[in-house]
């Protein structure tokens, strides 16, 4: 009886290991670039099989479930079914896509960042001979060794939001330059906050720490007019020093968050709890992508005193106003996909006739594709009313070494934000450690 | 053998078999692997890793971040351990002939069902800084001077904050366990004791207490695992912030992992918290019986 046991227990043991070496193995296999464009030379119908579409937008599903997209891509291609998976928000996306990369099991068409691109580029396929990268404006921008993985839904451009009535009362102008924007901030803060305690002149919601991305991580690349700031700081020793781009725009941040414009407690309160009171006109200046106009729409009674202007980060007038502009949501076809040539015909039906128009007309992002313009919201359009002359500065979120030495640092910019709120924070201090870090990180990993 | 042993056996063998199965795969094989990760350098991605010896546990040592994390552990931990009497307290209560005590035990065991993500977002927004509730009622009941107080944001008492969020949650899930032991004492032996003159304190003391050990030890050492392995207030309530000044080990252990892309690190972190669990039960088991019950024995 003991054999028979000792038997049961050596086999379960056997099984599992081999259960466990099978996804490492199938890991192993994932990079195997393709380059056929997707249904090219295969009728609609030849094409066959189930996909999964992964997605964290909560505007997407919407419109998704509204319109049918699965019934109306089935009108064409009838022998694919899509499934739809919803994930919480995009940083459960990346917790969910890691693992489910790890395990082989990545979904047939995911999304990327611009800074998780370099991340999964070895699970992605090249999309660059598809019809959508030919016509989207931005795709070959974010090439990674000559290959598109990705092709960005929309062209994701940086606002401030204010409320015109506010500055009007407390007698402001729209700011354009990094001076000017901290003056009006601390009128706003002077004039509102004599009345009301909680108001904030800039809501945060530093609580949730990434709020703070429009300033640190955007900023480094503003200043500089560098997009790129990313990848050139992984090939520096010392790119937190005095005088580099970081150290002058995370001394500007540090200013302005520290000047008390934020209100009596940035860090208590979440970007949904201040993109309310904003709404509520409890504070006049909000940064956001140009996702946040559906947030506020929603929660504001009247937007007819909304503004929009581009943050300005230059030192004096004379400087060049500088704005960024980034592919956002790049759609890429995954290795682990089982129809790779049915994936990446969803892809080409996503960005056609049959279905880009509509999507990128009811949300409040800019189109990305050449063959369908798009003209901006009146609202977003105000803020290159202000700066007809404003250079575009393309934002990359990073390559292969940036990444690696940022896991070896813990370099966390949307965390150091909200850590510049707290008491006792000396930002000298934060930035030498960092510099040390990366110095030891790049020795350490070889990155020259 | 005849058919009815051996059939007893297949019976025994067979209702055996499928749970170690599962154990195996689900519990054993992931503690094997998760310890043989803590000597990789696994990036959660690459379909390698390199076997890196000791580099992860030297790293983890040194790392001011994740220690700040262990140390916002233990204030869970004291905060719990210091409500424990009060929570055996309220169950000799509720266990008494208490008026409405059917309406208390309800009460108080109603915050544990309760979805702890749901508990922790009704938390943000009761202490939030503005329009909050915990404010209003400081003011209202004359206490104002001590609102506003950043009860999310400053370092010095966020952690207490949270803590008293999760007291409010797993208090009542304490106090059920140890009234279900209470009722398992005899009562024949009480009774006796009662008649022979004991009061309420030496019954508690030398009759209840003793009999309640086992349930004690399991109290304390769920204390030791909870306070450990925090994870779902600070995540929701603060995400560990500001900076890691409400970071948890287990928020750290996931943030190196997924953020950072390091498993092999995590994984050590992983393997640091199974054995710092046991060692703190091994030593509070030595203080409670070695000193605290060893009269009662």
């Amino acid at each position: 009886m003991k054999k028979l046991l000792s038997a049961l227990l050596a086999s379960a043991m056997v099984l599992s290991l081999l259960a466990g070496c099978g996804g490492k193995t199938g890991g192993s296999g994932a990079p195997a670039n393709g380059s056929n464009p997707g249904g090219s030379g295969t009728a609609a119908g030849d094409l066959k099989g189930d996909l999964v579409f992964a997605i964290w937008d909560n505007n997407l599903l919407e419109y998704i479930e509204d319109n049918d997209m699965v019934g109306k891509f089935q009108e064409t291609y009838p022998n694919i079914d899509i499934e739809v998976e919803k994930i919480k928000d995009d940083s459960e996306y990346w917790n969910s896509m890691k693992m489910r990369a790890s395990a082989n099991q990545l979904p047939d068409v995911m999304f990327n960042k611009p800074f998780t691109l370099s991340r999964f580029q070895d699970y992605l396929l090249d999309l660059s001979g598809t019809e959508a990268c030919k016509n989207n404006t931005l795709a070959q921008g974010y090439a990674l060794n000559g290959k598109v993985l990705g092709i960005p839904m929309t062209a994701g451009y940086e606002y401030v939001y204010y409320w015109k009535d506010m500055f009007q009362e407390a007698g402001v102008q729209v700011p354009t330059t990094w001076e000017e924007l901290k003056d009006v901030s601390k009128k706003l803060q002077d004039y509102f906050g004599a009345k009301d305690p909680d108001f904030m002149a800039i809501a945060l919601g530093a609580k949730d720490e990434w709020p703070t991305y429009p300033y640190m991580e955007f900023m480094p690349a503003l200043v500089s007019g560098n997009g790129q700031n990313w990848n050139d700081m992984a090939k520096s020793d010392a790119p937190f020093a005095s005088g580099t781009d970081i150290n002058t725009a995370y001394h500007r941040v540090y200013d302005l968050f520290t000047s008390g414009v934020l209100g009596k407690d940035p860090l208590g309160m979440s970007k949904d709890q201040v993109t309310n009171l904003f709404a509520q006109k409890k504070a006049a200046i909000t940064a956001l992508g140009d996702w946040g106009l559906q947030d506020i729409s929603g929660a504001a009674d009247s937007t007819d005193q909304l503004g929009t202007f581009y943050l300005p980060v230059r030192e004096s007038a004379s400087e060049p106003f500088r704005y960024i502009v980034q592919g956002d949501s790049f759609m890429g076809v995954t290795t682990h996909s089982k129809n790779p040539e049915a994936a990446k015909a969803f892809v080409e039906w996503f960005y056609s006739e049959a279905w880009y128009p509509g999507y990128i007309n009811y949300v409040s992002s800019a189109s990305s594709m050449a063959n369908f313009p798009k003209d901006k919201d009146p609202i977003l359009a105000e803020a290159d009313a202000a700066q007809p002359d404003g250079e575009m500065v393309m934002y990359d979120g990073g390559g292969d070494d940036f990444t690696a030495l940022q896991n070896e640092t813990t370099f966390d910019y949307k965390k150091l934000g909200a850590q510049m709120l707290t008491n006792g924070f000396d930002l000298d201090a934060a930035l030498a450690d960092l510099d040390a870090k990366w110095g030891a990180a790049r020795a350490k990993l070889g990155i020259q | 053998m005849n058919s009815l042993e051996r059939q007893r056996k297949l019976f025994i063998i067979s209702s055996l078999a499928i749970p170690v199965f599962l154990l195996v795969c689900f519990v054993v094989f992931p503690a094997i692997d998760l310890f043989r990760m803590s000597f990789t350098n696994w990036d959660g991605l690459s379909p390698t890793s390199d076997f890196i010896k000791l580099d992860n546990y030297i790293a983890m040592f040194h790392n001011p971040d994740l220690w700040q994390s262990l140390k916002n552990n233990g204030v869970y931990f004291f905060v719990h351990l210091c409500m424990i009497p009060v929570e055996l307290a309220f169950a000799v209560l509720l266990n008494s002939k208490l008026r409405a005590a059917k309406f208390y035990k309800t009460m108080v065991f109603l915050p544990y069902i309760i979805n702890g993500v749901a508990i922790s977002y009704a938390f943000s927004y009761f202490f939030s800084p503005v329009n909050g509730a915990f404010d209003s009622i400081l003011e209202t009941i004359k206490l104002g001077m001590l609102s506003g107080h950043g009860w999310l944001s400053d370092e010095k008492i966020i952690n207490f904050t949270l803590a008293f969020v999760s007291l409010w949650r797993f208090s009542g899930y304490h106090i059920i366990l140890f009234m279900a032991s209470l009722q398992s004492v005899n009562q024949d032996i009480m009774e006796a004791a009662r008649i022979d003159g004991a009061n309420s304190w030496q019954l508690f003391r030398y009759i209840q207490t003793p009999s309640i050990a086992l349930m004690v030890d399991f109290v304390l050492f769920d204390n030791i695992r909870g306070a450990m392995q925090v994870f779902d207030i600070p995540f929701v309530m603060t995400q560990g912030g500001p900076g890691y000044a409400s970071s948890t080990f287990t928020l750290y252990t996931i943030k190196t992992a997924f953020t950072f892309a390091n498993f092999g690190l995590a994984s050590t972190m992983a393997v640091a918290i199974m054995i710092i669990i046991i060692l703190i039960y091994i030593v509070q088991n030595k203080i409670i019986h070695g000193f605290i019950l060893k009269e009662g024995k």
